[in-house]
């Protein structure tokens, strides 16, 4: 009898603790009652996370990624329009889209809930798999787009925009940093790119659907682009134009 | 020689130097003055939390009737993208950068505000009349810089929107 008394708190005791937890409870839930602040994202490029994301094993991305094969495609390259291209991806872009799901900052019927069931290891694995995935294997690769050819007065707008921007409305080129020129942290490579997948974030930006990107880039410019922009850029980058000059090899 | 001629002379010279200067120095943004606050603020994390988190850019009414604007500078963008100011109004520019140095340049090289990551640039100015200024960045920050670029518009003071507790005013939006 001592000894449970000593080891279970005796019943005034027990009502204070529970009265402190309660209190503890709507205290947490007034805070978050307030309006807070519209967090993109939690991932931070410090030197830290950029090592974390570089550190998974892509062998067992391997293994893992036999999930995503079904909609990503079997070596990274999809066959659905609507489903971005995940081979040769940079590690921080892939890093930062599945780190954004599991958090739910990015909403997706399909990516949050997969996202979710990973823990904290796979997500560095999966990247160091897709992103060492070869954009180029042979010349009988049959990877292919599944879009149609773009007409050239689309490309040469599209081109135009990649390569320089436009100064006048203060629209920065896109090769800045989504490549071949430069590449930001967690910026993806878009030149292998689906049409309708760069379609749809494109226009989710513009209307503030997706609002992941760190510091508003991209929500600013693509609701300064108009609509035959978006268009052109989706359909310059899902034909694969930017793979021409590799293939011409 | 004479003395007298050859100072006529340097003075015209100089007069005549002087009067492109001063049309050049005639624009309407009467105080543009800038330091570099001793606030250290993390270029990395400024969208997790501090003064600079999204629904903190833009204008700020203030309580003396002035305003403060706070403002990202980023490769290759300033955020918010279109400033909205009233004229006669005293500006509190606050304004930080998220990679590498920026600087706002508004309307000549001879008005920009230096931006830094990882302080805060505090600036003072005020426009007598409405109008819109181009903004760009004065600084090679990298590919995309000649395309960073941005606009401020000054409005009259009546029709600066009225800002309820905590709202912030863009006109990035149109």
């Amino acid at each position: 009898m001592r000894l449970s008394n000593a080891t279970i708190p005796p019943a005034s005791n027990r009502a204070r603790l529970l009265a402190t937890l309660l209190a503890a409870t709507s205290l947490l839930l007034m805070a978050s009652d307030q309006p807070q602040d519209h967090i993109p994202s939690y991932v931070e490029w410090t030197q830290q996370t950029i090592a974390l994301a570089s550190a998974g094993s892509a062998f067992r991305g391997l293994l893992l990624a036999r999930r995503c094969e079904h909609c990503h495609g079997l070596e990274g390259f999809s066959t659905m329009a609507y489903t971005p291209n995940l081979a040769g991806l940079g590690r921080l872009a892939l890093w930062k889209q599945l780190q954004d799901f599991h958090a739910h900052k990015r909403s997706s019927p399909v990516m949050v809930p997969i996202a979710d069931s990973l823990a904290g290891r796979d997500i560095a694995d999966l990247v160091a798999y897709y992103s060492s995935l070869p954009l180029f294997s042979d010349p009988q690769d049959n990877r292919s787009f599944p879009q149609l050819q773009p007409d050239f007065a689309h490309a040469s707008l599209a081109s135009h925009l990649i390569s320089f921007g436009d100064g006048e409305r203060g629209i920065p080129p896109c090769q800045a940093c989504h490549g071949p020129v430069a590449y930001r942290p967690g910026a993806p490579a878009l030149m292998y790119q689906n049409s309708d997948y760069v379609l749809n974030e494109l226009e989710a930006f513009a209307s503030g659907n997706r609002a992941n990107d760190i510091n508003m880039p991209m929500r600013t410019i693509s609701a300064l682009l108009t609509d035959d922009e978006r268009h052109a850029l989706a359909q310059y980058y899902g034909a694969g134009l930017g793979l021409q000059s590799e293939s011409a090899k | 020689m004479n003395w007298k001629k050859v100072r006529t002379f340097i003075l015209t010279v100089l007069v005549l130097c002087l009067i492109p200067a001063t049309r050049y120095y005639q624009i309407d943004v009467p105080i543009v003055r800038f330091f570099a606050g001793s606030r250290r603020v993390d270029p990395l994390a400024l969208h997790l939390s501090g003064e600079f988190v999204e629904d903190n850019l833009g204008t700020e009414q203030d309580p003396d009737g002035s305003v403060t604007v706070r403002m990202i500078a980023q490769q290759y963008l300033f955020i918010p993208h279109c400033i909205l100011v009233p004229a006669g109004v005293p500006i509190h520019l606050r304004i930080t950068s998220a990679d590498a140095v920026h600087s706002l340049v508004l309307a000549s090289p001879d008005y920009n505000v230096k931006v830094l990551p990882g302080t805060i640039t505090l600036a003072q100015l005020q426009f007598s009349t409405p109008g819109e200024y181009k903004t760009k960045c004065g600084e090679f920050c990298g590919a995309g810089h000649y395309a960073m670029r941005s606009q401020l518009k000054v409005v009259p003071r009546i029709q600066f929107p009225a800002l309820p507790n905590g709202g912030r005013a863009t006109c990035a939006a149109e």
